[in-house]
């Protein structure tokens, strides 16, 4: 790796008075497992490096309020969040999904902030989280005035590895809200080894009542520049009845909607025929599971 | 831009002089000649580099070493008793079963498994598969390497009720 500096200020105002809204060579580091990658590539090559470990407004923390709404400091490891008893009783989805997101090395040390503030596609938690409704605290600077903002994590991204947040913005905590009868359920698809980054994600999260759905979100990355709603998809489970037709029609239409890129882990027209296949398979998963989020 | 950190290393506090890009690997081997763990895929996939930071197993490859200032470090090479260099009984159930045949992966996988130990002291297959997932060896040793884990658990079970 080339040089850089090193900064670990212990304040909000001195992190941010550290960043530089318009030099890509300086950037925040949290666990920095994603990162180092980069800068082991060559495909980053830092000026300087903002930790955030010593900021007590981002530090790892877990809470969860009465009606069932979690809120998660931007530095928390992974691990943390997994083996969370409030996170395992809210959102189940969450650890089950982590059980193959990289390995237990990487969950001690990635944080749940840098894996929404890197953007990379690939990552299992931003599909889910947008399907679960959440929303990142950002704080930042507005001229002299600190300043914070809410994004919800489905507007966070904007492109590949690109999101809406200013170069000095930091994502504070994240939030998730109370799910209600809502069931979820996370699929991904590696298509080389199974430590490997996915061909595709799916996410989805549904409330049905009877034998008809209520309501859906249905999300699909790793696939597509960015994670994204397929909101075609949604409304067409909206009000549906749920068998086996249902299934087979939103992997339809979800084939249909999704822009898939070819890439090294398989061309368009078979992440479409994926796409296909697990939209109706997640579905099925968040169904049959025993009513509280999966 | 050198920096001195601070840290505990092997229960003994030690200090050095390193850079911002210098990874925590390059510490270990280059300062204190610890040599047990060592960078193979240099991705945090293999577990070659598996260092113990505050109690949690971490990809030393692709941690900053600055980030151990304060820290609590454990390597390969405080698993076998300090004074009497008698082996750990990890470290003894890979021996008897035979867990390794080029030995590079073996020093993050005695420690993976002894933090799998620590954190599930009677393991099931699919637990041990799990833990060690991410753990690669080339030799493909891995139904002796699970062989092992388990004699490790059955030799503490006997310890510690005995």
């Amino acid at each position: 790796m080339t040089p850089f500096e090193l900064v670990e200020p212990a304040s909000l105002g001195e992190a941010i008075a550290l960043l530089d809204p318009e030099d890509a060579g300086v950037r925040p580091i949290a666990g920095g497992t994603a990162l180092m990658l980069m800068m082991k590539a060559g495909v980053f090559r830092p000026t300087r490096l903002v930790s955030l470990r010593k900021l007590a407004r981002l530090n790892a923390r877990i809470a969860a309020t009465s009606d069932g709404a979690l809120t998660i400091g931007a530095m928390t490891p992974l691990a943390l969040v997994e083996r969370s008893p409030e996170v395992a009783r809210i959102v189940p989805v969450i650890p089950r999904a982590m059980r193959r997101l990289s390995n237990i090395r990487v969950r001690n040390v990635a944080t749940i902030g840098g894996n929404l503030a890197h953007g990379d596609p690939h990552m299992d938690l931003p599909p889910l989280l947008i399907a679960l409704n959440a929303e990142v605290k950002v704080v930042g600077a507005n001229g002299a005035q600190a300043a914070e903002r809410m994004i919800a994590v489905e507007a966070l991204f904007t492109g590949y590895f690109e999101t809406v947040l200013a170069k000095n913005e930091l994502i504070a905590e994240l939030r998730i809200p109370p799910q209600g009868r809502s069931r979820a359920a996370y699929l991904k698809v590696t298509t080389g080894s199974a430590e490997d980054w996915p061909a595709l994600g799916v996410a989805v999260a549904l409330e049905s009542e009877g034998s008809a759905v209520k309501s859906a979100r249905v999300v699909v990355s790793a696939a597509t520049e960015k994670a994204t709603r397929l909101k075609g998809v949604e409304r067409l489970l909206a009000g549906a009845t749920v068998d086996e037709k249902m299934f087979a029609r939103a992997g339809d239409a979800a084939a249909e909607e999704a822009e898939c890129m070819t890439d090294v882990r398989g061309s368009a027209a078979y992440k479409r025929e994926l796409t296909r296949v697990y939209v109706g398979r997640a579905l099925r998963q968040a169904l049959n599971s025993d009513g509280a989020t999966r | 831009m050198t920096r001195t950190i601070s840290f505990t290393l092997n229960g003994e506090q030690v200090a050095a002089e390193i850079k911002p890009h210098h990874n925590l690997v390059e510490v270990l081997q280059r300062e204190f000649n610890l040599m047990g763990a060592r960078e193979s895929c240099g991705q945090g996939m293999c577990g070659c580099c598996t260092v113990l930071v505050n109690g949690a197993a971490v990809s030393g490859c692709l941690y900053l070493a600055a980030f151990v200032d304060g820290a609590e470090v454990r390597t390969v090479e405080s698993l076998a008793d300090a004074r009497t260099q008698a082996l750990s009984p990890v470290q003894e159930a890979f021996i008897e079963a035979g867990a390794f045949q080029c030995g590079y992966c073996t020093p993050g996988f005695l420690l993976m498994a002894t933090q799998l130990l620590e954190a599930y002291p009677d393991p099931d297959e699919e637990q041990i598969r799990h833990y060690l997932s991410g753990n690669l060896c080339r030799c493909a040793a891995y139904p002796e390497i699970i062989a092992a884990v388990k004699l490790a658990a059955r030799r503490r079970k006997a310890n510690s009720v005995g």
